[in-house]
């Protein structure tokens, strides 16, 4: 009971930190499609009065990627209802030239309404509407999302390395008296540590076993019948293989650190 | 016959050198001697020999162990030393989660024996110590004389050059006592080993010729 205890008091703050961990790597994943998402279906419509095309306004602001014409005869066609062809000719010659611009980067409002600046430089530039209010508000609460996240994984990680160190206490206590007599008669550092290395180990491997199977579960059984569209889009990206090795490195350079902090702290002889 | 032991001007110091427990302390032990160290409580006999196991460096002057002077000794150099003496404490320092007989091979174990080596070396050693039918127990289980023994049997474990014994008997009744003095007396006639005691009463049986030194006044001063 007591070495079940034991094993699970360093495994448990251990998959907290390593679930963080996956946590970040999963939310980078599928917040990067949805970044992606929000960058594509955004765009700012530009009024001008000669036609222009992409690299003139490529010149002027480097973020424009895109450009798509709004066809003018579809704006005049409701107007000149009962119109005869010259009249809506003249409406059609007045009327200036409408493109939908997109950027190459989901980019705060500040930036945007930098670009704007930037287009309205030029004269053949009459108006530029970025819609900054409503893009703003979904860019912001995306970031706040994403903050408040990271500040949680952070606190966990914090939480759980505390807690680690305080069992690093109890194995420093417990494997002092057999590390110090093993000392006394000449065995080197390596030997008098190999068991708590052992320990560390096997533990980090476990951890990072029973974190990944919580993230297979997901994959596999929950993200199917969770009825949740963008966990069912992205079921691929929570859990890749290349993470249980993201996962097993960070646990082994954990549990090193901490065997190695209770071996040094348990040197020197004492009567 | 060749010098074990050689301290020349020897201090040592706690705190930095600022608690200074022996001065200037010049002594020679010669390999096979039996050598009682004796001195009244918090003297400095135990510090003495944590020096000569190099648990604490000498503050000035030099000492010389196995030809190894521990002033300035590198740590790895200190290990191997270490792996050619057998140190006995008063309070035995046995490992307790492992058994008598793991507990004895420690030294072989370090030494890097094969475990048929040491399994070997385990039974030779218990029955010396009489403790035989002890091997599968673990320190808990016995006696203090008896933990003592298997303190003895694992100093004696890899043919020490030099044996260093804290109040080997200080713990244990006459009879146990008597059986660890002998275990020590063959140790010293059989193998030439070298034996240093720190104690505070020398035993009253004890048949080989011995050296005696006293710590008094931060000196150590040899007995004639």
């Amino acid at each position: 009971m007591k070495f079940i205890k034991n094993h699970l008091m360093f495994i448990l703050p251990l998959m907290a930190i390593l679930l963080g961990i996956e946590f970040y790597l999963v939310f980078e994943r599928t917040t990067g499609t949805y970044e992606q998402g929000l960058k594509e279906d955004y765009s700012m419509l530009v009024v001008t009065q000669k036609p222009v095309k992409l690299e003139t306004l490529k010149a002027l602001n480097s973020h424009i990627s895109t450009i798509r014409p709004i066809k003018r005869e579809q704006i005049v066609s409701k107007v000149t209802k009962g119109l005869d062809k010259k009249g809506s000719k003249e409406i059609l010659k007045s009327l200036p030239y409408f493109y939908d611009v997109g950027l190459d980067a989901y980019l705060d409002t500040k930036a945007l309404g930098e670009i704007k600046k930037d287009l309205e430089k030029d004269k053949r530039v009459k108006k530029v509407e970025t819609f900054r209010s409503s893009y703003g508000s979904s860019y912001r609460l995306f970031r706040f999302v994403k903050l408040i996240l990271n500040i949680f994984i952070v606190f966990m990680g914090v939480v759980s390395l505390f807690l680690i160190i305080k069992q690093m206490e109890i194995w420093k206590y417990e494997h002092r008296q057999r590390m110090q007599v093993m000392e006394i008669f000449g065995a080197p550092l390596m030997l008098r540590s190999g068991v708590l290395f052992k320990i560390a180990i096997v533990d980090a491997i476990f951890a990072t076993l029973m974190t990944a199977g919580l993230f297979f579960y997901a994959k596999l059984i929950w993200a199917p019948q969770s009825g949740i569209n963008i966990i069912v889009a992205n079921q691929e990206k929570l859990f890749r293989m290349t993470d249980m090795g993201i996962l097993l490195v960070a646990a082994l350079l954990i549990v090193i650190i901490a065997v190695y902090s209770v071996v040094f702290s348990a040197r020197g002889v004492e009567e | 016959m060749s010098n074990v032991i050689h301290a020349s001007n020897l201090t040592l110091a706690y705190d930095e050198g600022r608690k200074e427990i022996i001065k200037n302390a010049n002594f020679n032990i010669k390999k096979g001697e039996f050598v009682f160290i004796t001195g009244p409580s918090g003297s400095g006999k135990s510090t003495l020999l944590k020096a000569l196991y190099g648990a604490l460096k000498p503050t000035e002057g030099s000492l010389v162990v196995g030809g190894l002077d521990l002033a300035n000794t590198r740590q790895s150099k200190l290990q191997e030393l270490r792996t050619h003496m057998g140190i006995i404490f008063q309070d035995y320092k046995l490992v307790n989660e492992w058994t008598v007989a793991k507990n004895v091979v420690l030294p072989l174990m370090i030494a890097g024996y094969s475990t048929d080596v040491q399994n070997t070396q385990a039974q030779r050693l218990l029955k010396h110590v009489k403790l035989s039918e002890h091997a599968d127990k673990y320190p808990i289980e016995l006696s203090g004389g008896e933990q003592q023994r298997v303190g003895v049997a694992r100093a004696l474990s890899k043919n020490p050059v030099v044996i260093l014994a804290d109040e080997p008997t200080g713990n244990l009744d006459d009879y146990s006592s008597n059986v660890i003095w002998d275990l020590m007396e063959n140790a010293c006639q059989q193998l030439e080993t070298t034996v240093l005691v720190v104690t505070h009463k020398i035993p009253t049986i004890f048949s080989l010729p011995y050296r005696h030194f006293i710590i008094e006044s931060k000196g150590v001063y040899e007995v004639h």
